[in-house]
């Protein structure tokens, strides 16, 4: 590994500091993506800031009637923490299929939002990869690309966001709360916090540099008796999603009050359903509605040479995920 | 004469190491205490095709507690093969950092050596290496023009099988592929060198030590006297560490060249691109019944590939030479060369692959014939090798199929596919036969024996090896079978190459090799004693008898088997069955292997406990074939996209189903004494097949490219018919 | 570098090492408890498996800075004599074969039990994934489990 420096920090106020001072500085949570990466020679940060000892540390409810999740909560007590079991299920089914028990140990949920993409191109540091190397080109664009994204592309980058957390965030319609360098704090719905890579794959979020992750804010849970997170991997476990649909349903009088859906596998970001949420809107939970608003979902899909795959198992997926969603028992 | 409780031959015995692995306390490579130790860490090539233009290692070399850096410019010559492209053997010279050539991409380029690991890591990342890059030939169809048939066992025919074709009323013509697979031992390879008055002393993770020490000795072209290799333990290696990579030259050209001892782990990375791997077969099939569902001709051409500077190839079809009696056959095996590492052996080498084909085509076949498949492979045994023209040791393969059918519950599987639904999922059985050649090789081994406190304790010293096998285990059982004392009075002593010479761990011969070696040894040592004492051979006389009569406390002998005549006028094979239940979601193209019942015929089981392991590790890795593992090749890079245990998948717990394990009692006699067959790459080589047919019969779907991943399976289309 | 005090099976060690070292080479280099193993160094296999405080860690991806108090155990800390019920049902089941994952697997497994003494087979299935083994000893590995639970409560 490069040689850098390393910096304690015990407030928020302390690691904002450090990150402005130091132009290649990181911030380091549990470390389970960056370590790896800086091994790989992938990152090469000159000081990594510690923050495992900040104040971000607890799962406390908040004013909207929703869950505060600190920034550096390690993933399995986010994931066994008894409120999130309870009244969002769907956050625990998608941690819990993520990863192993020993990296969920260690992982913050700030981290788990940061977590950088697990394309080939961007590991192998003599391939070229913009989102690695700016202006190097993309490899997987035209070379292996069977993992890779269905939406949202550009030229500059094809690459896929891993978590499984993030899709259920999404789905969730969680915020992030953020410390500016200016030491305020702001919201961020999450929506907006990942980004589509356009022409700066460099860039994953839409943080400013020097911003810290210190919390996410689940809304009121809505979705806790109709959930699902359907994983399609190639091993039982302990692989990352070819593709994955996180659903959510709230049903009263028998309609679908509101619809939360997300997918994971298929873009550079958590790929939010809208366009199908909003159809499932005021619908019946029915096998033809769920059916149209996977097709409606996948509508502008734009399959790479490898991937064509993703589109009917896309469809498939989303159809599968809400079915067990509604007719989970409760 | 006392009569002792002896655990011997047969008993399921606790493996007698067993205590050390799950204590922490076995020692492997690379954690030996070496004085004054430092680290080397290769450095690799990043074009798969080309010439070094130049290496700078100035930055390297700056670096604090970095030694040397070793590139082709200032390395030991070392020997090099005449032939442009050798054949890849387990003796084979490994000569590294001789030439600015580069062959494949993750070629070795430079060593660096430095106080500490961390520090050898990197420094490796400052060494500046240049390149004039060629475009690398990785696409195997786009040089098939350079196919070429390896050597003079590539092919092999009897009969006319275009004549047999055209007289079937039933026939197949299929196309298997199975992608390049990595062994991937949980222990790296690893190995601390010391090069010292001209000896090379070394801790190496190595299967076969007497074929490691002539190929380190050829390599530094010294006597193989002056080599000598400790291999305690093995964190596992399934073909891989059968032969020596150029790491372990590596390091010993670096300890010859700095004077200390050098200590080298490969990393998991490197492991793709320095320590073999299975090449990717393609596997053309053609197949021709009468109605009667008897074969009529069969073809198994294999196109593989390997490396442009060496060579090796995995026999697909051999399998299809012995398995079933067909009048009419045909087998040919060419390579094509590409700018990839030089494959080699994978559990089962041949074995493992080549039944995937041939074990799905029959299925195909009994399909197309509305037969059974489990009838379909009884119709068609022989009990005659027909590729060898000599009869079998012993096969039981029929009696697997029926015994497995049995246990498993064949009868209630329905022919036609897609009929089994269970709400998502979509079930189906399959079954496949198994069959691994079980050789047999000059064994020798030393028993020290010892009177302590008026109790015999015998010490068995042996080059051999336990990669996981249980070595250790039925060495000490066989020894106390023949010695007649207890199994605890037995202390084992394996993997020095300074004690006695066995063929060592690989190619399904260790478990028969080492049963039979100690065995001559242990009755060359009542022969000896008796001779002694005077006592007539014949006479029974418990050993600890003879040695107080004689008033011998200690006495040491060695013993040599070999393989008897009728051994070599028999071919010897173990056989099995495995059968499968395979569940597949409808709509994501998951599926779940829910049980799996495997029955083998493998001769003596010299202890049912570890040969139940040695079935279940086969199987899983099996399962792993299917699933998911594969190397997949960068086509424009030539470097492997696959690259670290996150992107090749090897099974895991989740994955594993119910396994039921049975052997058929058997002794095979004509195989060596003892009557014991191979069974470490038995398991492997009826999964694949066993799974894919499961898949059929519950999908209609025929996949006939490993591995089968959810996305192939949602691709593809129904089978005719279905 | 730096000198840190670590708690490592009771006993209190001092080390001088870059405070980024994983604790992995701390434990293999510098402190001779080899029973650890390296496997793949980037938190894929889990043969490094060991505890901080109970709880199950890849200690190849732990820089030894963050231990701090932390207390760790590894395999040659789990019982004086061996003898821990996870070890001794290990044996029982002829689960190791090469051996060189089982510290890492016995580490994951005794955490697993200490959270849920009776897990079902699905919950070893998923709880023990991220522990490869490429003998393929995981149907054994299951039994194992469920036989020290048994034996644990007992």
């Amino acid at each position: 590994m490069r040689p850098f420096k390393y910096i304690n920090a015990t407030t928020g106020e302390q690691a904002l500091q450090a990150a402005e001072q130091h132009e290649r500085a990181k911030y380091l949570g549990g470390g389970t993506n960056l370590v790896d990466l800086m091994k790989e020679d992938v990152e090469q940060p000159d000081h990594l800031i510690e923050i495992a000892d900040l104040e971000y540390n607890s799962i406390k409810e908040n004013k909207k009637g929703g869950l505060t999740l600190g920034a550096v909560v390690s993933n399995s007590d986010t994931a066994n923490h008894p409120v999130i079991r309870q009244k969002y299920p769907l956050l625990t089914m998608a941690m819990l299929s993520a990863a192993t028990a020993q990296i969920r140990n260690m992982a913050t949920n700030g981290g788990n939002l940061l977590q950088r993409t697990r394309c080939p191109y961007f590991y192998e540091t003599s391939m070229p990869c913009n989102k690695r190397e700016p202006g190097s080109g993309c490899g997987a664009k035209k070379g292996m690309n069977a993992k890779h994204a269905i939406f949202g592309y550009s030229d500059s980058c094809v690459a896929v966001h891993p978590s499984d957390m993030c899709v259920a965030l999404a789905a969730l319609n969680a915020e992030v709360e953020v410390l500016q360098i200016n030491g305020k704090t702001k919201m961020m719905p999450f929506e907006d916090f990942h980004r589509l890579p356009g022409a700066q794959p460099e860039k994953d979020t839409n943080l400013d540099k020097g911003e810290l992750i210190t919390a996410i804010h689940l809304p009121q849970s809505i979705y806790a008796d109709h959930y699902y997170y359907l994983k399609i991997r190639e091993r039982s476990s302990y692989a990352f999603a070819l593709l994955s649909v996180a659903a959510g349903l709230q049903i009263k009088n028998g309609i679908i009050a509101s619809a939360g859906l997300a997918m994971g596998g298929v873009a550079h970001k958590p790929w939010k359903l809208t366009k199908a949420e909003q159809f499932l809107k005021g619908k019946s939970p029915s096998e033809e509605n769920f059916q149209r608003a996977a097709t409606i979902a996948m509508e502008d899909a734009k399959p790479l040479a490898e991937n064509g795959f993703k589109v009917p198992m896309g469809e498939k997926a989303i159809v599968r995920a809400l079915n067990q969603a509604y007719n989970r028992k409760v | 004469m006392k009569t002792l409780e002896t655990s011997s031959i047969g008993k399921a015995i606790d493996r007698i190491d067993g205590r050390l692995k799950v204590t922490g306390m076995a020692k492997y490579a690379s954690e030996f205490p070496v004085e004054n130790v430092v680290y080397a860490q290769g450095v690799t090539s990043t074009i798969a095709k080309g010439k070094i233009t130049s290496i700078d290692v100035t930055e390297a070399e700056k670096q604090k507690g970095v030694i040397k850096v070793i590139t082709y410019k200032n390395a030991e010559k070392l020997k090099e093969s005449d032939e442009k492209r050798p054949a890849f053997t387990l003796t084979s010279v490994a000569p590294v950092l001789q030439s600015p050539e580069i062959h494949y991409y993750g070629q070795y380029v430079a060593c660096v050596v430095a106080e500490t690991f961390e520090q050898a890591q990197y420094a490796c990342r400052l060494v500046k290496v240049t390149y004039e890059e060629d475009k690398p030939d990785i696409d195997l169809d786009k040089n098939r023009s350079k196919a070429f048939k390896p050597d003079d066992q590539a092919d092999y025919s009897r009969g006319d099988v275009d004549a047999g074709m055209q007289s079937s009323d039933v026939t197949l013509e299929a196309t298997y592929t199975t992608p390049i697979e990595h062994q991937h031992p949980m222990e790296l390879h690893a190995a601390i060198v010391s090069w010292e008055n001209g000896k090379v002393k070394t801790y190496a993770s190595q299967q076969i030590l007497n074929d490691a020490k002539t190929a380190i000795a050829d390599t530094f072209m010294i006597s193989e006297d002056n080599v000598q290799i400790i291999a305690a333990y093995l964190g596992g290696g399934f073909g891989s560490k059968l032969n020596v990579h150029k790491h372990l030259i590596m390091a010993t050209m670096a300890s010859k060249m700095i004077g200390r001892p050098v200590q080298i782990t490969v990393t998991r990375q490197q492991m793709f691109t320095n320590t073999g791997m299975r090449q990717f077969d393609e596997q053309k099939m053609r197949l021709g019944a009468n109605k009667k569902g008897e074969l009529q001709a069969l073809a198994h051409h294999t196109t593989s590939h390997c490396a442009t500077d060496q060579m090796y190839y995995e026999a697909c079809g051999n399998v299809s030479k012995m398995l079933y009696k067909t009048p009419n056959n045909a087998v040919t095996h060419r390579l094509i060369p590409l700018n990839l590492q030089v494959p080699n052996s994978m559990r089962a080498p041949g074995e493992a692959t080549g039944s995937f084909a041939l074990e799905s085509a029959m299925d195909e076949m009994a399909w197309k014939l509305k037969m059974d498949p489990v009838e379909f492979r009884i119709k068609n045994d022989t009990q005659r090798d027909l590729g060898a023209d000599k009869p079998f040791s012993s096969r039981l393969l029929v009696e697997c199929l029926r015994i497995g059918a049995d246990k498993f519950g064949w009868s209630e599987r329905k022919m036609q596919p897609r009929a089994n639904q269970n709400g998502n999922w979509l079930v189906g059985y399959g079954v496949s036969a198994a069959s691994r050649r079980a050789p047999y090789r000059k064994t020798s081994a030393r028993v020290i024996a010892d009177m302590r406190n008026g109790e015999v304790y015998a010490t068995i010293q042996m080059d051999g090896t336990d990669i996981g096998t249980g070595s250790y285990t039925i060495v000490a059982q066989t020894a106390a079978e023949y010695l007649g004392i207890p199994v605890k009075n037995i202390n084992v002593e394996l993997g020095d190459s300074d004690f006695p010479v066995t063929p060592g761990s690989g190619g399904s011969w260790g478990a028969a090799s080492y049963a039979n070696g100690v065995r001559v040894a242990c009755k060359n040592l009542f022969s000896k004693l008796k001779q002694n004492a005077g006592v007539a051979e014949e006479d029974e006389v418990a050993l600890e008898d003879l040695m107080k009569s004689s008033k011998v406390t200690s006495y040491k002998v060695v013993g040599t088997a070999e393989p008897s005549e009728e051994y070599e006028n028999h071919s010897v094979f173990s056989f099995g069955a495995n059968f499968a239940e395979v569940w597949v979601d409808k709509d994501t193209g998951m599926y779940r292997i829910k049980r799996m019942v495997n029955v083998g015929s493998a001769g003596k089981i010299l202890n049912p406990k570890t040969a139940y392991s040695q079935i279940i590790g086969g199987l899983t890795m099996g399962a792993g074939m299917v699933i998911a593992e594969q190397t997949q090749v960068e086509p424009h890079h030539g470097n492997f996209i696959t690259r670290s245990l996150a992107d090749y998948h090897v099974p895991v717990n989740l994955d594993l189903a119910n396994i039921d394990v049975v052997f058929l009692p058997e002794e095979d006699k004509i195989a060596n004494e003892i009557g014991v067959k191979g069974i470490g790459e038995l398991g492997i080589t009826s999964v694949a097949a066993s799974i894919a047919n499961a898949i059929f019969n519950a999908t209609g779907k025929r996949m006939r490219d490993l591995p089968i991943t959810p996305e192939k399976l949602i691709e593809a289309s129904l089978e005719a018919g279905v | 570098m730096a000198v840190f005090k670590l708690k490592i099976n009771g006993k209190s060690r001092e080390v001088d090492v870059d405070p980024f070292t994983p604790l992995l080479w701390v434990l293999r280099d510098h402190v001779g408890l080899v029973g650890t193993k390296f496997g793949c160094g980037i938190a894929q296999c889990g043969a490094c498996t060991v505890h901080v405080d109970g709880k199950a860690v890849r200690s190849c991806q732990m820089p030894v800075q963050l231990i701090g108090e932390g207390e760790v155990t590894t395999i040659e800390g789990l019982s004086e004599e061996g003898d821990h019920p996870v070890q001794k049902a290990w044996l029982e089941q002829d689960v190791p074969q090469c051996g060189y994952c089982q510290a890492g697997q016995i580490m994951s497994a005794t955490a697993l039990l200490k959270e849920n003494p009776n897990p079902t087979d699905e919950e070893i299935e998923t709880a023990m994934s991220g522990n490869i083994c490429r003998c393929g000893t995981y149907t054994r590995i299951k039994r194992a489990i469920k036989s020290a639970a048994q034996n644990q409560n007992a």
